[in-house]
């Protein structure tokens, strides 16, 4: 960074030119003075002698390469000082320019809230996922022993980790109501090797995650004891109950690491080592058990290794597990991935709807910046005399360019400060998506300095996008025609068809977009009339997990059995049922199981399915309509034959044609028990309001015991109301008992399946307004160009007998027919974005309506663009016209 | 090079500098005297010169030129492949010798 500092000194080194050149001058006045010569005569050789004193301190001042800042900033002075003598000018293209890279920065911010922040881990690019894989499904959890046995034997990880998701009922003091907390299961290596240091404390001990339930130590999440603890630093050191076990404080965790993904916030870490005493259930104990499994894997690749050498070395290490547990291991790999294509694979809805909405954010700016292209080379024209002069009097040509692309750098400067008004509303906006849970998930979407830095960087890609054409195209100005005539132009036919071309494409990327959020809008719309196919409202939901209590299975089960009576029995509440899922929450469920008499693809012998545990009287409660056949009975029991309720989607698809009632399927895989189907539900809408028909399974409870179930109570009157006594009488159950998940089902409907729909349509139909809006800018803009430079023409059809309205139609018709042409592309496109639409979302076939509204409107539009400078035309007076050479 | 080759007498001021090349040179190269200041500036920039502030034989606050080691090694590069050049366009002006 010498260069900086020397531009730092450069007034002093100017200075010493100056003094240096005057000495010399005195010098040599000195001289001619003692040989005899006059002063004033003296003077002026030595001046002569000299040269231009002006031109060599110039020099003398470039030879440290100063100058091209020095330059740049004197180009930048003079753009600015350009623009704002065309206020209207810079005023349209600013705008736009600003509107194209807003809609970027708010875009980029989302997709860096979804996807693209990293890990809050240090060096976060070289942490990569370790997954399993199963010759059914890509992505699956690793067992305990597993991970021993990749940490210990691998040489491409600088530390490879292993946590998962727990629930602890947490009291800071003994006697304390037990709160329900979500923490994270981690190995004892995880702080070290993902870099973290602790605020306060210390981090785990290597020994203190190798025996089982000896060490109780805990690491609190610094949002946690911050926010719920009052950031009080004497817990550490204190002893807290987790779960009902005494755990001492040894640190807390730093504000910047805030987990292991994207959203979820732990609010404490555990040694794995103590999963055995705070399970209820030992006979699933995931540290023995190769087939728990249940952790997910990061690894710090080790310098100089990359992803396919790990995952080499894994899958090598997988095969030879295969070998030795066949009976838990065959057919399991693993995969190594980068964290964003682990993300992309977790929720390929989310990646592609932000791949979408890049995609169309993107053109956005590309429809901006062609417009400013328009309207610069418009404005060059304006200009060519000033250009010829310029270079007339001995500016080089690589200069005038430099010259031209600061006067677009200053645009996208200016377009790019007044975006993040833009990026921060949108940010602002995108914020409003809730996601309806006591889980710590954070979804932030936030104007940062990574988002600044991107707005920083396609403002000075779109410098390039929209300056250089219009730049190179000006200083490629011949001199002697333009010298001669002003309204020389060589090669008017090739210039004026690729800026037709420009607007043709505007209109045409325009009427997809619009059309594009006319088809989400008309598809939200109908899935939302539609209905979801259950109860919304009148519901009041609350979710239990007595092993947080340390419960044993029959006491949970005892639990639900007498909940359910209690709440039945509380008043204002009309029915009851208990439901281990419920629809558009965001924890779905999904079941292995194998059809019979259906053919399963190769190398697949179970199908995923969503499911649901549900207890007595779920379909009823939730007004979820049976088919055929029955619900649930009590009757059903955990000895009784095991029996199931299909929807219709899922009967349709493996028992086509056929009654499903009484078809049977085996749960879990080819060894499972079988369940036969002896009802079939309506399907409804499971995980958001926009997804097509999905097959759904319905167990019942008795006959598959979980733990973690949410109570459903139908009110009477408004559902919230009903959460005191709810909660009344499951202190009066257990007051050790943690509630959590409190909320209404219209809460969770309205937040999923009305807000998040809502959002997307209103983003994206802003995204076709706007790109309607910069389309007429651009038709517009060449419009008033095209006739600004068919003045004289005009102005001879004038004189020799062309009347107003002939000229006011004859521009119009050449708007119409760039707007017919752009239209009819954009039709032909849209058609194609439509098959894309449809895939992402459950938008019933060919919309017409869509076109049919969008496609005229958009000609209406776009023709009133045009119309200005047609009556412009026609109010050219033929003497000025003519005049004006 | 010329500046280079006077330097390496010793030390030397802009103005003296100039005053003796041009004597030097038997007044055939007619030089603008201020030419001398960007070539000086663009040597002290490639480390082949070093200036200092010194007082000259008049009393007047002068920047004194001295050369370095580096400007010692480019001379000599300079002055070989100068040589080579001239060699060269005497071979090709006196064809019938070669």
């Amino acid at each position: 960074m010498k260069w900086i500092a020397d531009f730092v000194r450069r007034r002093q080194a100017d200075r010493d030119v100056d003094q240096e050149v005057t000495a010399h001058l005195e010098e040599k006045m000195a001289d001619l003075i003692d040989s005899g010569m006059p002063e004033d005569e003296a003077r002026e050789k030595a001046r002569r002698e000299f040269g231009n004193v002006a031109l060599y301190r110039q020099d003398s001042r470039e030879a440290w390469g100063w100058v091209w800042l020095e330059t740049l900033l004197q180009d930048l002075r003079y753009a600015v000082r350009m623009l704002r003598r065309n206020p209207g000018f810079t005023l349209v293209a600013v705008f736009s320019l600003a509107i194209g890279i807003g809609v970027n920065s708010a875009m980029f911010s989302l997709a860096d809230a979804l996807l693209l922040r990293p890990l809050s881990v240090s060096r976060p690019n070289e942490v990569v996922t370790v997954s399993g894989v199963t010759p059914s499904g890509p992505s699956t959890s690793i067992s305990y022993r597993d991970y021993i046995d990749f940490r210990d034997r691998s040489k491409s990880f600088d530390g490879l980790v292993a946590y998962t998701l727990a629930n602890f009922g947490f009291s800071a003091r003994p006697g304390d109501l037990a709160q329900m907390k979500v923490g994270f299961l981690v190995s004892g290596n995880l702080f070290r090797a993902m870099g973290v240091e602790p605020e306060l404390g210390r981090a785990f001990r290597p020994e203190e995650d190798q025996v089982p339930g000896r060490d109780a130590v805990v690491v609190l999440g610094h949002d946690f004891w911050e926010k719920e603890l009052g950031a009080d630093p004497s817990f550490v050191g204190r002893k807290v109950r987790l779960s009902g076990i005494e755990f001492t404080v040894i640190g807390v965790a730093p504000e910047r690491f805030t987990g292991m993904d994207q959203y979820m916030r732990p609010a404490m870490f555990v040694p794995l080592a103590m999963a055995a005493s705070m399970a209820a259930k030992p006979e699933s104990d995931m540290l023995e058990h190769r087939g728990e499994r249940s952790l997910a894997v990061k690894g710090r690749l080790k310098a100089g290794t990359n992803v396919p050498q790990a995952q080499a070395e894994l899958a090598a290490i997988a095969k030879g597990l295969e070998r030795a547990y066949p009976d838990t291991n065959r057919d399991r790999g693993v995969a190594v991935s980068t964290e964003l294509q682990a993300r992309i694979q977790d929720d390929p809805t989310d990646a592609s709807l932000v791949a979408m909405l890049m995609a169309l954010a993107g053109l956005v700016l590309l429809v901006a910046c062609a417009n400013i292209a328009n309207l610069l080379l418009s404005r060059a024209r304006a200009r060519t005399r000033e250009i010829a002069i310029r270079l007339a009097i001995g500016a080089g040509r690589l200069r005038l360019l430099r010259q031209l692309l600061a006067e677009s750098l200053a645009i996208a400067l200016a377009g790019g400060l007044v975006s993040l008004l833009f990026a921060y509303a949108g940010a602002a906006f995108l914020n409003r998506i809730q996601i309806p849970s006591d889980l710590p998930i954070v979804f932030a979407v936030r104007v940062d300095q990574r988002v600044l830095s991107f707005s920083l960087a396609i403002s000075l890609a779109s410098t390039v996008l929209f300056g250089l054409v219009p730049a190179l195209q000006a200083s490629r100005t011949g001199l002697a025609p333009v010298m001669k005539a002003a309204d020389a132009d060589s090669s008017r036919g090739q210039r004026l068809w690729g800026r037709s071309t420009l607007v043709v494409a505007q209109v045409a990327l325009s009427l997809v977009l619009t059309i594009v959020a006319a088809m989400l809008f008309r598809g939200f719309r109908a899935d939302l009339m539609g209905g979801p196919g259950y109860r919304t409202d009148h519901l009041a939901l609350m979710t239990f997990d007595p092993t947080l209590a340390r419960y044993s299975d029959a006491q949970t089960q005892q639990f639900y059995k007498s909940l359910r009576e209690r709440a039945l029995a509380t008043t204002g509440v009309k029915s009851a049922a208990l439901s281990m899922v419920i629809p558009m929450a965001p924890n779905q469920h999904t079941e292995n199981f194998v059809p019979e008499g259906y053919q399963l693809p190769k190398n697949q012998d179970r199908v995923p399915v969503l499911a649901d545990t549900v207890g007595e009287g779920y379909f009823d409660t939730m007004a979820i309509a049976i088919l055929r056949g029955r619900g649930f009975r009590g009757s059903d029991t955990a000895t009784a034959p095991r029996v199931a309720v299909v929807n219709q989607e899922l009967a349709k698809r493996y028992w086509p044609n056929r009654d499903a009632i009484g078809k049977r399927f085996r749960l879990d895989d080819p060894k499972g028990p079988w369940v036969e189907v002896v009802g079939v539900a309506k399907t409804s809408k499971y995980e958001w309001v926009g997804e097509n028909a999905t097959p759904f399974l319905y167990l019942p409870l008795a006959q598959h015991p979980s733990s973690r179930m949410t109570l459903v109570a139908q009110s009477f009157g408004d559902a919230a109301a009903l959460m005191a006594p709810l909660r009344e009488m499951v202190r009066g159950l257990d007051a050790n008992q943690p509630v959590y998940d409190v909320r209404t089902m219209a809460d969770i409907y309205e937040a999923r399946a009305i807000a998040t729909p809502k959002l997307i349509t209103q983003t994206v139909g802003a995204m076709g307004v706007i790109g309607l809006l910069l389309a007429m800018v651009g038709l517009y803009g060449l419009m008033a160009y095209s006739v600004a430079r068919r003045t004289r023409e005009i102005g001879i059809r004038m004189a020799i007998g062309a009347d107003r309205g002939s000229v006011e139609r004859m521009v119009l018709r050449q708007g119409f027919i760039l707007a017919i042409v752009g239209l009819a592309i954009g039709l032909l496109a849209s058609f194609a974005a439509e098959t894309g639409v449809n895939a992402v979302f459950s938008a019933t076939g060919r919309d017409p309506w869509a076109y049919v509204i969008v496609a005229p409107a958009l000609l209406a539009v776009t023709m009133l663009a045009a119309w200005a400078p047609a009556r412009r035309a026609a109010n050219v007076d033929p003497m000025r016209a003519l005049r004006d050479e | 090079m010329m500046v280079l080759q006077t330097l390496r007498g010793g030390p030397m001021h802009g103005y003296a500098l100039a005053q003796v090349i041009k004597r030097n040179s038997g007044d055939l190269l007619e030089i603008e005297e201020g030419s001398l200041y960007p070539a000086l500036q663009r040597m002290l920039k490639a480390g082949w010169l070093k200036a200092e502030w010194g007082v000259s034989a008049r009393n007047r606050r002068v920047r004194v030129y001295r050369i370095t080691p580096g400007g010692r090694k480019q001379l000599e590069r300079k002055v070989s492949s100068f040589d080579r050049m001239l060699e060269g366009i005497a071979r090709v002006m006196r064809p019938a010798e070669s």
